[in-house]
């Protein structure tokens, strides 16, 4: 069955991926902050205000990419039948539901300080947020699956659904006039100095790194866990049959 | 019993999927129905200007030497261009830190009888460019060119 | 009037949260994840 030949393959690179990433992750982001921290000039009009964006703009980012991740990931485990597609799905929903909630709390702590409040409900800010509440809501559904042992492909289907939101929250600073300001970053140029752009680039790294890590560990511990109930069912049914016998 | 609960569970679960969805749904078409009707640039509320008792966001630049405080010492009068029109803002109140001449502004008011644009609330807004404050010192000509550019984007 | 806040604060604060949530998402995660592997090599033992 490739159903196990494949977990098995995983959890041998998985050991030492696990670590690996997790120990890069921290090392770069670490650094990239205190390059930040220690180069930084106060910007022309927001000050020192302006290091919140280290801590802003990667959480928003892996919010928005770990949505994805579900999204591509479900749809794997839907059409491929893939076991650890659905695994990784899940996986990749609590990191990513911290990094959205970190972006948005970061974000209300840079926009009273600069725009003069904490929250504005426009739309990106407003599609953000309803990015937290679906992760609550596939996670519900997800772990409600696993209890009751049914199959995720309700979960599977919301993750693919949710991701219509993603362009939302992307293209919503593009073809509106909102408050929040359009994207700095964009593929092949960027709107910011690169005293600032460095040590940002550098914190995207190191935050999706961790990211990776802590996906790869949940995947590990929805492994085991699966294993260990499975070996655990397999013994309580020999148990009951050698009773039966006897 | 055992059997029922986990079945209406999972009833109410996609229940719940099924309205985050709607929500999404809701809230795009939302955004395309309001925001984009009730945020104007200057230019915008010049040639097409909104009903003179809706309520309004308008965005754009604070003219350079535009901000002037009125003699009461709290109503503070100044330009909003986006560099084909210009409207001016009267507004009361505390501004943000961030409310400077030169940078960018969204007010939430009414039009006036007069073309004066009324605010009861201003936020400051960054654009996307992050310069150095060194930088805008040494060159006010780079500022121009960045502010034309963000201006010119729209 | 200008309203004058010093930014200060606010960088702390949203350093705290970026570091402290991403902290404790790595550590809480590394304990579930050593807690189910050692499950696994129990029930292997049974």
């Amino acid at each position: 069955m490739h159903g196990f030949a494949n977990p098995a393959r995983f959890l041998r690179i998985a050991r030492w991926l696990t670590p690996l990433l997790l120990l890069c992750g921290i090392a770069v982001t670490a650094g990239a902050l205190a390059l930040g921290l220690l180069t930084f000039p106060p910007e022309w009009i927001q000050k020192d205000a302006v290091y919140i964006i280290l801590v802003h703009v990667p959480p928003a980012w892996l919010g928005m990419a770990g949505w994805m991740a579900i999204a591509v990931a479900s749809l794997v485990e839907l059409v491929w039948r893939h076991p650890l597609a659905g695994i990784a799905a899940r996986a990749a929903a609590l990191p990513g539901a911290v990094f959205t909630a970190i972006c948005l709390i970061t974000g209300s702590l840079w926009g009273r300080p600069t725009w003069g409040a904490w929250w504005v409900w426009d739309l990106r800010l407003t599609s953000m947020l309803l990015l937290l509440f679906l992760y609550f809501g596939y996670m519900a559904l997800a772990g409600a699956a696993q209890r009751d042992g049914g199959s995720g492909r309700v979960a599977a289907i919301f993750g693919m659904l949710g991701a219509i939101n993603i362009p939302i929250i992307h293209y919503s600073v593009i073809w509106l006039n909102l408050q929040h300001q359009r994207p700095s970053l964009s593929m092949g140029n960027s709107a910011i100095d690169t005293v600032y752009l460095w040590p940002l680039l550098g914190a995207m790294v190191g935050f999706s790194l961790i990211f990776g890590g802590v996906v790869l560990l949940r995947m590990r511990a929805i492994l085991a866990d699966q294993q260990a109930n499975a070996r655990l069912r397999r013994k309580a049914m020999a148990g009951v049959g050698a009773g039966a016998a006897s | 019993m055992a059997a029922i609960k986990p079945k209406h569970q999972r009833l109410v679960l996609a229940l719940i999927a099924l309205a985050a969805i709607l929500a999404a749904g809701a809230l795009a078409t939302w955004a395309l129905r309001n925001q984009a009707s009730y945020f104007y640039v200057p230019s915008e509320i010049v040639a097409n200007p909104p009903d003179l008792d809706r309520a309004v966001r308008l965005g754009g630049m604070v003219e350079m030497g535009s901000i002037e405080m009125e003699a009461d010492g709290v109503t503070i009068r100044f330009v909003v261009g986006d560099g084909t029109a210009r409207v001016p803002v009267r507004f009361k109140g505390l501004a943000p830190s961030l409310f400077v001449e030169g940078s960018g502004v969204v007010a939430e008011g009414k039009l006036a009888k007069d073309g004066t644009f009324i605010a009861d609330n201003l936020l400051a807004r960054h654009d996307e460019n992050y310069v150095p404050r060194e930088l805008q010192d040494m060159t006010e000509h780079q500022k121009d060119a960045v502010i034309s550019e963000t201006v010119g984007a729209k | 009037m200008r309203e004058i806040i010093d930014p200060l604060p606010f960088v702390i604060a949203a350093y705290a949260i970026g570091i402290g949530g991403t902290a404790a998402m790595i550590v809480w995660s590394w304990i579930l994840m050593r807690r189910a592997e050692m499950r696994r090599e129990k029930s292997r033992e049974l």
